[in-house]
């Protein structure tokens, strides 16, 4: 057992839930001391150790049940009433399972035709003998799905990690369980038009069944994870702008996880202590229960304003591939961060703070592209920009512009960008066009970088994610 | 805290029936992070909304045990001298007044300084014993002879810094003072923190403590709280307000009516001598229910509709 709840865990890593070895040891504790008998104590108490948040519990919940439903439902719980109804209603129950049924079949007529066969044929008759028949003709579970879960360690069906994978072991799993023997019989049969092919049929198609739901549980419980980490790891190295419209809602759980990190990193509060400012009436308040002496003395500190972020985003033709993950990244960010206001321009600027508020991010997306979607021009944007903001940029503001600074040869307001970078505590550009675009054209890349503390490119989630980590970082 | 001290924590049955006859009702999953938090020496960090019975838990097994609860409110700018341990300046200095003449008596036959002062090097830290230590919350349980209940109130309101200070507590019942060195607890005590997730606790400190998530009850469990709690209601309106509170509870309110408010509602419907929820009745006594004027605005419109929905069968 501790061997499979080691495997428990692993499966719940794949599922991103953070597990760490000394909380693996206390899950151990929790078993050994709640014991295996009862599953829904046994769930709470690991569910206590192993996960640590509402949507880690969620996680938790799905995976036990997916992971131990085969070694315990199977065995504890649905073994019972299968013999119980075997039992007692042995002429009723014909309409169910036919698993069932077919061991009904053994128990209520006198010899089946497939046995009756067997005793004319002595290759059919070792079949019948072997393992995996006699768990298939007498309906035991515990033996086939034992079987099966060894087959299916045997040949790695842990390591599953696409789902094209999934015909494959199937057939190895089958392979490793002897089902190569049933075939043989079967075509046999077949050739010889015996009246037991049907029954034998009818095992084999169980049999198959069972090994592909096997499978299919073992892929959704080990392989869902690992596609999903692989998949994220491609997207966030991919270029914005040439994932696909289909991918979108990925990216935003991506983004989301992403800023949410950033803003746990970044968002408790600082204090500094500013020696050589003494708090007089602190020190005095503690010295009272020591006679009047100051022992303690107590400075005064100030405590560090948490960072007010501006960002601004280009929603343009020239950018539109972008726009869609900046705005989105925006979203998040936003949702995250308690001070982020959202601006959006082409051509005309205004502030987004509030659709982002009120609207699910798609429909806030859309809007945003709807209402401020255009031709660029920078400087008009800048104007409108200043008149809506300047006034509230301070020496704790970051203003973030996302954009290509390509402003179709019109008038840059370079000085208005300089007033704001006099401002603030600091101007950070992200541009989607490689470094070696921005002196050409129309691009006034470099002369909007001179009123910049910091220009860089960014055109893919690992990349703005470490902007924004830097970012954070200093402004703190 | 040993096993055979305490056979009310023997199983998650018993403990489940020792709380009740205290009057907390709770579901198989809290006992069971009361027995294994007891079985493993862990703490249990509760997490869940406002008043849904948190503090309570602890409070409870502090009086199912017959053990003392010590317990630390947290705040911004807690620190270890209010949490763990404080010097008593005053006791200090007062002994070294008072020691004053002991001194002279001391040094007699002294030649020179470096005599002197290797002869008073003999006496040690004196001033820096535990007699002159001043515990804290923290310290406290620490040295509770048959041990204790420690109860670490609204961790996540306290710094950063302070969770830091709670590691070494958390998973090796010590405590290090600089002056004198570690203070080991004489009995491990259970400890209970709670936390409104006001912000995200450190992943160092969640990975010792065992998670218990309590959620709002269910209609049946809630019931069964009010019965316990205010027995003399009568069903039929216990029924009806745990209805109501309940479907409250699915609107989107800015403070959602937890238990505890629950509870206080039953009281004064007993108080207004009801029999069963009516609007006008409803209407005067909602800022039981409900804490802001803005929700109390919002579910105006809806109060009859509730009601009617409540009180049809």
């Amino acid at each position: 057992m501790p061997d499979s709840l080691v495997s428990f865990i692993q499966v719940l890593r794949t599922h991103d839930v953070r597990i760490s070895p000394a909380e693996t040891l206390d899950a151990m504790h929790v078993a050994t001391t709640l014991g295996y008998s009862d599953r829904t104590l046994l769930r709470d108490g690991l569910g206590m150790t192993l996960a640590k948040t509402p949507e880690e519990e969620a996680i938790f919940l799905q995976c036990f049940d997916r992971f131990f439903d085969r070694q315990l439902a199977d065995f504890s719980e649905e073994q019972q009433p299968d013999e119980q109804s075997a039992v007692e209603d042995n002429e009723t129950d014909t309409a169910s399972t036919p698993d069932q049924d077919s061991s009904e079949s053994d128990t209520t007529s006198e010899s089946s035709p497939l046995e009756e066969a067997a005793q004319s044929d002595p290759s059919l008759e070792e079949l019948m003998q072997s393992e995996l028949m006699q768990a298939l003709v007498n309906n035991d579970r515990n033996a086939l799905s034992l079987a099966m879960t060894k087959a299916g360690e045997a040949a790695g069906l842990q390591q599953i990690q696409m789902f094209t994978q999934k015909g494959q072991f199937t057939r190895k799993i089958l392979d490793a369980m002897g089902e190569e023997q049933i075939r043989k019989s079967v075509i046999e049969l077949e050739r010889a038009d015996s009246p037991a092919l049907s029954e034998l049929q009818r095992y084999r198609d169980i049999l198959r069944e069972q090994v592909r739901d096997h499978v299919e549980s073992q892929y959704l419980l080990h392989a869902q994870g690992k596609t999903q980490q692989f998949m994220e790891d491609v997207l966030s190295k991919t270029r914005l702008s040439n994932i696909e419209h289909t991918y979108l809602h990925r990216v935003h759980d991506l983004v989301r996880k992403m800023a949410k990190k950033l803003a746990a990193r970044h968002s408790h509060k600082r204090r500094e202590y500013r020696r050589g400012q003494l708090n007089m009436p602190r020190t005095m308040r503690a010295g009272i229960a020591n006679d009047g002496l100051m022992f303690d003395v107590h400075w005064r500190r100030t405590r560090k304003e948490k960072p007010q972020i501006l960002a601004v985003c280009d929603v343009s033709g020239s950018v539109a591939a972008y726009a869609k993950f900046l705005l989105l990244f925006l979203y998040s960010l936003q949702d995250v961060l308690p001070r982020v206001r959202s601006f959006a321009f082409s051509s005309n600027l205004g502030e987004v703070s509030e659709l982002f508020e009120q609207y699910p991010v798609e429909k806030a997306i859309e809007l945003v592209n709807w209402k401020y979607g255009g031709a660029t021009d920078y400087g008009t944007a800048l104007t409108d920009f200043a008149n809506l903001a300047l006034d509230d940029i301070n020496s704790n503001t970051t203003v973030i512009i996302l954009g290509d600074a390509r402003n179709n040869k019109g008038d840059p307001k370079l000085e208005i960008m300089q007033s704001i970078y006099q401002r603030s505590r600091q101007v950070i550009w992200l541009n989607p066009e490689s470094r070696r675009a921005w002196a050409t054209g129309d691009s006034e890349m470099q002369r909007y970088q001179s009123a910049c503390h910091f220009a860089a490119e960014c055109n893919n989630l690992k990349q703005l994610e470490r902007i924004i980590d830097q970012l954070l970082k200093s402004t703190r | 805290m040993h096993n055979q001290d305490f056979p009310q924590l023997a199983s998650v049955e018993s403990i489940k029936e020792g709380f009740e006859s205290f009057g907390y009702i709770c579901s198989d999953k809290i006992a069971t992070a009361v027995f294994l938090a007891f079985q493993l020496r862990k703490p249990i960090l509760v997490e869940g909304p406002p008043g849904v019975g948190k503090t309570e838990l602890a409070k409870t097994t502090s009086q199912l045990l017959e053990t003392p609860l010590i317990r630390l409110q947290c705040y911004e700018g807690l620190d270890e001298a209010k949490a763990l341990y404080e010097w008593k300046y005053g006791k200090q200095l007062l002994y070294t007044q008072v020691l004053k003449e002991k001194l002279g008596d001391l040094l007699q036959g002294t030649h020179d300084l470096a005599e002197s002062v290797e002869r008073l090097h003999q006496f040690g830290d004196i001033f820096y014993s535990e007699e002159f230590l001043e515990p804290r919350p923290l310290l406290k349980a620490m040295q509770q002879e048959r041990g204790a209940i420690l109860l670490i109130d609204e961790v996540d309101k306290s710094d950063y810094e302070f969770e830091s200070l709670l590691l070494e507590i958390l998973s090796d019942y010590q405590i290090s003072i600089p002056e004198i060195g570690t203070v080991k607890a004489r009995t491990t005590p259970m400890v209970f923190l709670t936390s409104n997730n006001t912000r995200d606790l450190s992943d160092a400190l969640k990975r010792r403590c065992l998670h218990l998530y309590i959620p709002f009850p269910t209609v049946e469990l809630e019931e069964r709280i009010i019965r316990s709690r205010v027995p003399d209601v009568d069903e039929k309106l216990r029924h009806q307000l745990v209805e109501f509170v309940h479907s409250l509870r699915q609107m989107d309110l800015k403070k959602i009516p937890a238990i505890s408010e629950t509870i206080d509602w039953a009281r004064s419907l007993l108080l207004l001598h009801a029999d069963k929820l009516d609007e006008e009745l409803v209407r005067s006594t909602l800022n039981v229910l409900l804490k802001f004027e803005d929700d109390i605005d919002a579910t105006d419109s809806e109060l009859r509709q509730l009601i009617r929905d409540t009180t049809r069968d």
